[in-house]
């Protein structure tokens, strides 16, 4: 610590920390446009040139570092005139168009510009003007704008980690604009709109919308994945309009995901459901909500209830609900006497399932040196933890993955891609030589097994880190040996000292896990309860062909003649029509509180930012009135947080799990790997119009290798399961990779 | 799109940085690149040679429109390199330029119809000593006027 002096007042620094920093620290005002407290420093637009005594010349703070006994003045007539002189220099090309501009309001250009700039200009000559260019659906440009801060650049190069934007020309035909045709790629890219000082770089689905001060921010929290982004949904007469990231350096830092930025934009769709719904002799009638409620009830008892035959009942949710509306749901059928209840839809065969603790901490994972990533495309599915692995490589750390298909990560990746029946071998190839190195005993089902060169090399890295994490991903979830994989996993952390994260279910799958959202051994997990005789099924959220697996054996058992099924939905669904007997429209994300549960086991709880449209409503409170009407005890609730107290009270089931490893178990010749698009793991994301437009929105291709095309006799751009085969040698042989933003019943692959 | 040949001149370019640093050597492969390729540099080539040295095709397009070396249209067989930079201008460049584009019937970064000429306008080339001044090829010309021009351009061949 050394002492500085800054307008007279005395203040500690640490040396060689940058002065803007301090100032900042301090509440002190230096004005600014190129530096972003998470950029490296580009010093470029001169705005926060001070005086600091015994420079000859005003110097940048933001450049500055702090140096012992340093006397600094940021509002001395040199300081003022250097400001003003910058900020005139910056006004010279700057069309000053702010009554059109999206970003009036909340400009840092415009802010700075009241308080240092002069009122009139003494620039007659032509302004320069910039050609629009169409960057993509999400992020708008006006180039003209641009005053050349380089924070776009740097948020490419140093967050995204790909560089995208970029200055070309030269002095007076200096433009930033992307080089490639296809616009900006990048699935963070909306952050380049937060970081963007002016307005050239706007959000283009709020464009021409609303100016910033009309509008109220809610705090909330995203929900489409197992970080949790902190952020603000910017709500203007109870509708959603814009959503901007939070500040939690634990979890988002101040980033979010486009994903998490632009997905509001499902709740205005035309297909929300907007009021309740029952099926009389065939025919659909929008009723009030007592009658649908009746119905609901009656038709219950009549199933189930009046013949005490609860066990007939099952009860289903997706893991993007809340845990308050998951906990109620369970509440809900224990106390009728029901143990079938699941939020697994998507997982094949639910007798052996991945157990993975996740230990290590968001903010900690870019502090490791080594990560190996087993089957997952960690940028497009969870773009924060992604993140965190980048930063860590860009300080040097080693990335790996293991996987079926080569992923464009967006840092330097070493691959090992195998064939989905070798990733378990390959990970026992990499236990036996952790224990070999560690003299270690072997156990009796490593004894044959011989390494291949690959899992020495992965073992190597491994064993050669003093900080490393596996990370274990969805394309896993279904394979034969998933257990044995995850086991696997654990035994080469414990012997290698190593972190693991478990990122093999998503968006508040810990939520579920938390209330018990499945059965104990007496009651049914959602594939027995497909192939069983149901009478009853009260479902949450699903939408069939994207959440089962099954997708077919789904739709025959919820489509009997004598199954009641009730079924809470924000969207209309085609097939959920067909086999529901109600429909009960709840409120999507903004619309109803609750708590979502992140990786690092995170309660956070949100308030609803809008109310839903129509007379849907937050599924708790449906589900407390179903509950009440249905006469059962305990369920006085009057808001979501007295549920979530009850949660706090309750003690977690430490579930029992098969640790056993199996390598010998068959698997299939073929196996197919079937991914929704990350834009669309749920429903209000597949509504959210201008993701669905991105070109990650518009991923579709069915890969596989050429061997594995023989043997299907296929050849590119025919068709497997309804998506373009792509054959490519980034795949591995014996199995399809497929990527879909269909809407398909191909899901369910037997 | 890069041929062999220049391939390895691009490789002996590399080969003086030190590892992991192959961008550095961006410059001399745009300029090898654009010399097999009738002096101009399209999209793809540019994105050829990023790709060639494991770098962002912006980066590569950063370099390749900053500076004057490289041109982006086709060209003539004879570029004429015209500063207008401060000396230069101050010296009468402007109105030099203007005779020279009447006389060849282009505009600054077209080809003369017989496709032999075209004129391009450049920043300081570090002869303000002897402006107004122009380059061909590795020539530069001094102490310019619309005679001393006349006679260079019509020799041109
Ligand atoms: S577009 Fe915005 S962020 Fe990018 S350089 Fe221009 S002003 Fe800065
Ligand atoms: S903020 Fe310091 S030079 Fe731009
Ligand atoms: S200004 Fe023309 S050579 Fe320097």
């Amino acid at each position: 610590m050394v002492e500085i002096e800054i307008d007279g007042q005395l203040v500690n620094a640490e040396p060689g920390e940058m002065l803007i920093a301090v100032t900042d620290r301090e509440g002190i005002t230096v004005p600014r446009f190129c530096y972003h407290k998470k950029l490296s420093i580009s010093a470029s637009c001169r705005m926060c040139l001070v005086d600091v005594e015994g420079a000859p010349k005003p110097q940048p703070a933001c450049s500055t570092p702090i140096a012992d006994g340093m006397k600094i003045h940021t509002q001395n007539e040199r300081a003022k005139a250097s400001q003003k002189a910058v900020m005139e220099f910056l006004l010279i090309n700057h069309p000053l168009d702010c009554p059109i501009c999206d970003q009036g309001g909340e400009c840092e250009l415009q802010d700075v510009a009241v308080e240092y700039g002069s009122d009139v200009s003494r620039f007659s000559e032509g302004k320069r003007l910039v050609a629009p260019s169409d960057i993509g659906p999400l992020i708008q440009t006006d180039m003209t704008r641009c005053i050349h801060c380089t924070r776009c650049v740097r948020f490419g190069s140093e967050i995204a980690g790909i560089m995208e934007m970029g200055g070309t020309g030269r002095g007076e035909d200096l433009k930033i604009e992307p080089f490639l045709a296809e616009g900006i790629t990048s699935e963070l890219s909306g952050n380049m709109i937060d970081v963007c000082p002016v307005g050239a770089l706007t959000s283009k689905p709020f464009r021409y919308e609303l100016r910033s001060w009309q509008m109220n921010a809610v705090e909330s929290i995203a929900r489409h994945d197992l970080t949790g982004s902190n952020l603000y949904a910017q709500t203007y007469k109870g509708k959603v309009k814009r959503v901007v990231s939070g500040d939690n350096d634990n979890i988002n830092e101040t980033w979010i995901s486009d994903r998490d930025r632009f997905s509001y934009e499902g709740l205005a769709h035309e297909d929300r459901l907007l009021y309740p719904q029952i099926k009389v002799e065939g025919q659909w009638k929008e009723v009030e909500w007592s009658v649908a409620l009746d119905y609901a009830v009656k038709g219950l008892k009549n199933n189930i209830l009046n013949s005490r035959n609860a066990q007939k009942l099952g009860g289903l949710a997706s893991a993007t609900a809340t845990t308050e509306e998951l906990y109620l749901m369970q509440k809900m059928l224990r106390e009728l006497g029901c143990e079938n209840l699941d939020y697994r839809l998507n997982v094949k065969n639910l007798d052996k399932t991945i157990h993975l603790p996740s230990n290590i901490k968001l903010a900690k994972l870019e502090q490791v040196d080594y990560a190996l990533v087993v089957g997952a495309n960690l940028r497009l599915e969870q773009p924060m933890i992604n993140h965190r692995l980048c930063k860590a490589q860009l300080a040097g750390a080693v990335m790996n993955a293991l996987s079926v298909k080569e992923f464009d990560f967006n840092y330097p990746v070493g691959n090992t891609i195998v064939s989905p029946n070798q990733i378990a071998s390959t990970l026992a190839g990499v236990l036996k030589h952790v224990l070999e190195a560690k003299n270690q005993e072997i156990p009796e089902y490593l004894s044959t097994l011989t390494p291949s060169s690959e899992a020495t090399d992965l073992a190597n890295a491994l064993l050669n880190s003093e900080q490393a994490v596996i990370i274990l991903g969805e394309h896993v979830l279904n394979n034969t040996q998933a257990n044995s994989i995850a086991n696997l996993i654990t035994e080469i952390a414990k012997h290698s000292n190593s972190k693991t994260l478990n990122v093999s279910a998503t968006a508040n799958a810990l939520g579920a896990q938390r209330v018990s959202f499945t059965p104990n051994s007496t009651g049914m997990n959602v594939n027995d309860m497909l192939n069983a005789e149901m009478s009853a099924f009260l479902l949450l959220d699903v939408i069939p062909e994207y959440d089962f697996h099954h997708v077919d054996s789904a739709l025959a058992a919820l489509s009997k003649e004598d199954v009641f099924v009730v079924s809470l939905n924000s969207f209309g669904n085609e097939l959920v029509s067909q086999y529901a007997d109600v429909i009960l429209p709840m409120a999507a994300m903004y619309e109803t509180s609750g708590t979502h549960i992140n990786i690092d086991h995170k309660l956070q709880s949100f308030s609803a930012a809008v109310s839903a449209p129509g007379e849907a409503k937050p599924a708790w409170k449906i589900l407390k009135v179903l509950a009440d009407l249905l006469e059962l005890p305990g369920f006085h609730y009057e808001s979501s947080a007295q549920v979530l107290s009850e949660v706090a009270h309750q003690s977690e089931v430490d579930h029992e799990y098969d640790s056993s490893i199996n390598l010998d178990e068959a698997t299939p010749a073929i196996e197919t790997i079937w991914m929704h698009s990350p834009y669309q793991t749920d429903e209000l994301l597949r509504h959210a119009s201008s993701l669905q437009a991105s070109k990650i929105g518009q991923m579709n291709a069915a890969s596989m290798s050429q061997a594995t095309a023989d043997v299907l006799s296929l050849k590119s751009g025919d068709r497997y399961l309804g998506v373009p085969v792509d054959i490519t040698d980034t795949t591995a042989d014996q199995c399809v990779f497929v990527s879909s933003n269909q809407a398909t019943n191909m899901g369910g692959l037997s | 799109m890069i041929s062999n040949k220049a391939k390895k001149q691009i490789d002996a370019w590399v080969a003086k940085y030190p590892e992991g640093r192959q961008s550095s050597a961006v410059m001399e492969a745009l300029k090898i690149v654009q010399a097999e390729n009738n002096n101009q540099l399209t999209h793809d080539n540019i994105q050829a040679v990023a790709d060639y040295l494991d770098m962002p095709g912006i980066a590569a397009a950063e370099v390749a429109t900053f500076y004057e070396n490289y041109n982006h249209q086709p060209m003539g067989k004879h570029v004429i390199r015209f500063c207008h930079n401060i000396s230069c201008m101050l010296n009468g460049a402007d109105d030099l330029i203007a005779h020279l584009e009447t006389k060849l019937g282009v505009k600054t970064g077209e080809v003369s119809k017989d496709g032999l000429v075209s004129v391009k306008k450049v920043e300081c080339l570090g002869a303000c000593v002897g402006a107004p001044m122009f380059q061909i090829g590795d020539q530069y010309y001094e102490n310019l006027t619309i005679e001393k021009i006349d006679e260079i351009v019509d020799g041109l061949k």
